[in-house]
């Protein structure tokens, strides 16, 4: 029994970061039906920044302005890195063929990952000690620690956070139009290219926020960190429903519990494989995914 | 063709064969054979990306299937003998357009880019069911399969294999299946409203597709003489794509012409001193700059021999 909690709670805490990258591809996904291959690598390059400021600044020590000075280097990082790499490689191939943004985003990926083997170097490094790991309290003999409350609370309030800000303001509305139907938004006097930079950066500052908090978990980051966790956050948001962001969230918990058990009971060799797996089930079963009914909910 | 110039060809084909045994060194001769191999399998991807306008991207896994199955069964069933490696890669290849099929069954109930997720998970699960079969060496990867006896028989047979796919490809593509396929590419709602079976049409297309995968990798198994699921990773399905893309999506000679060229290219980066394979970072260079600069490839949708002719033909 306290063997299947601490498998719940750890395939929760993977969940919860499945669900932050999740998010991420599905808002792209919503508004340009473009699977956005480099959002893993810029999650990557989220932890990278992360290592170089705080190398740069010195900070090693736990404390609360060192942890927010990590985030926030995260999140300018991310944002920056998911701007250019909309500017530069996906607008211009805006009128084009899908297929040809799709082939670039690939591109952008492999450059990124082994890029990253050149510059930052293949070996993993140790991510810098920003927060004090301590148990916050005991529930049948399971810890609870600081991180993973943490990880949890921030998946619970990007969900809120982005489900308001697409649902209920004006630039979420902007959103939706141009999700729905890009030439009429523009002609509603929209600007689509702001808003899918607008939306690309969101995605890719979650990204930053997940990559910080799950290399202050597990402190070790490698340029290859992005690709194992990648795949696996697309197939949460296929589960889900992709362009429906409670799905990706449920998607992430769901797959993260899954793998947590495989691992947990003896498969771990098949772990790489469960997420196609379930994949390959749910377009079967149900193509549009758990909470993916119509086509008007996409974002 | 007239029967005169096939013959001509033929016994150039050949002599080529023969001579290139005694004139080149063994690193151009198995440049040459692994030229070739990728060929076949660019060109098997461009069928169903170029042609079919599907976007697949588990080239790996129907080329491991074909590989692990030809390299098992020369080796378990037919005693290593070197000549049944054509009969095993076919066979190999058939296997490989069941899995394709399996695969199109759930791919193309939906419109989309689902095909890509699929195919790249079905190339994972490949690659995590090699790791985890011990008969067939698991992680450690297949040893010592039977490899062609001289430089004049692998070129010979891997040639005619690469002459056969270009032929039967281009043949679908200008038959009336092909102009199917041509008229989802260009509108799929369009070509529904026309009668065309449009789910049908791509699993067949995505069949074949996968049969030549197959078959590249029955070749690949018996010219390497081993083969690990490391080697049918990810990365081989990008290549294979870039290759595809370079040539032009829909070209099926230019993905020759492509895979000459990025078959030759990392061999000259290779003295360039860096510990990470350099291909990996020409590569998607290449690649995205090709998107934005020549997004229709080197030869765009045309074979290359309509550059040659004087009028018509386009």
């Amino acid at each position: 029994m306290q063997e299947f909690l601490q498998h719940t709670l750890n395939g929760l805490s993977t969940g919860s970061i499945y669900a932050l990258v999740a998010l991420g591809y599905t808002m792209v996904y919503g508004i340009l039906q473009m699977i956005n291959f480099a959002h893993s690598e810029i999650y990557m390059l989220g932890a990278f920044a992360v290592y170089y400021v705080a190398r740069f600044f010195g900070l090693n020590t736990p404390s609360t302005l060192n942890f927010i000075i990590g985030l926030l280097s995260a999140i300018v990082a991310c944002g920056l890195v998911g701007f250019a790499v909309e500017r530069f490689a996906y607008k211009p191939l805006r009128k084009t063929d899908k297929l040809n943004v799709l082939i670039t985003a690939i591109g952008v990926s492999i450059l990124f990952q082994f890029g990253g083997q050149i510059i930052f170097g293949a070996d993993p490094k140790s991510f810098p000690d920003l927060i004090e790991n301590t148990e916050l309290f005991n529930f049948l003999e399971i810890p609870f620690n600081v991180v993973d409350l943490l990880i949890y609370g921030v998946t619970f309030a990007s969900l809120i956070a982005l489900t308001y800000l697409v649902n209920y303001t004006q630039r979420g509305r902007a959103m939706r139009a141009v999700s729905t139907k890009p030439d009429a938004a523009k002609l509603m006097g929209i600007n689509n290219d702001s808003i899918i930079s607008f939306t690309f950066v969101v995605g890719s500052v979650l990204a930053g926020i997940g990559a910080f908090l799950v290399a202050t978990k597990y402190p070790k980051i490698d340029p290859m960190m992005g690709a194992r966790i990648g795949m696996g956050a697309f197939v949460a948001a296929v589960f889900g429903g992709i362009g429906n962001l409670p799905g990706a969230v449920l998607g992430g918990y769901l797959l993260g519990l899954g793998e947590c058990y495989l691992i947990g009971y003896g498969a771990s060799t098949f772990r790489e494989a469960l997420s196609f797996f379930i994949l390959i089930l749910i377009l079967l079963v149900k193509p549009n995914g758990l909470l993916g009914k119509t086509a008007k909910e996409k974002i | 063709m007239s029967l005169k110039s096939k013959i001509i060809f033929l016994v150039c084909f050949v002599g080529l064969g023969i001579a290139l045994n005694f004139f080149l060194n063994s690193y151009i001769q198995a440049l040459a054979i692994s030229f070739m191999i990728n060929s076949i399998m660019a060109m098997s991807l461009n069928f169903i990306t170029g042609v079919a306008n599907q976007f697949s991207l588990g080239s790996a896994g129907f080329v491991a299937v074909g590989a692990y199955t030809s390299a098992v069964l020369t080796k378990e069933v037919f005693n290593d003998q070197w000549y049944f490696i054509p009969l095993t890669a076919l066979i190999g290849a058939c296997v490989a357009a069941f899995a394709g099929y399996l695969v199109s069954l759930p791919s193309f109930k939906l419109k989309g880019d689902y095909l890509a997720i699929v195919t790249l998970g079905f190339a994972e699960i490949v690659r995590v069911i090699f790791l985890n079969w011990n008969h067939v060496g698991g992680p450690r990867g297949y040893n010592a399969i039977v490899k062609w006896p001289n430089f004049t028989m692998a070129y010979l047979f891997t040639g005619a294999a690469v002459l056969i796919t270009l032929y039967v490809l281009y043949s679908l593509k200008i038959s009336w299946f092909g102009r199917n396929l041509w008229a989802l590419n260009e509108d799929e709602i369009a070509a529904e409203v026309m009668g065309t079976p449009i789910a049908k049409n791509k699993r067949t297309a995505f069949l074949i597709s996968s049969f030549f995968g197959g078959l590249a990798g029955g070749f690949y198994a018996h010219n390497m003489g081993y083969i690990s699921p490391g080697s049918f990773g990810f990365l081989l399905s990008v290549q294979v794509l870039i290759i595809t893309v370079l040539g032009g999506l829909g070209s099926i000679s230019g993905s020759i012409i492509a895979s000459i060229i990025l078959t030759v290219l990392p061999e000259l980066l290779r003295s360039l001193p860096t510990k990470v394979d350099v291909r990996m970072i020409v590569f998607p260079i290449l690649l995205i700059l090709m998107m934005i600069v020549r997004p229709e490839g080197l030869f765009g949708k045309k074979e290359i021999w309509t550059f040659f002719k004087k009028e018509g033909g386009s």
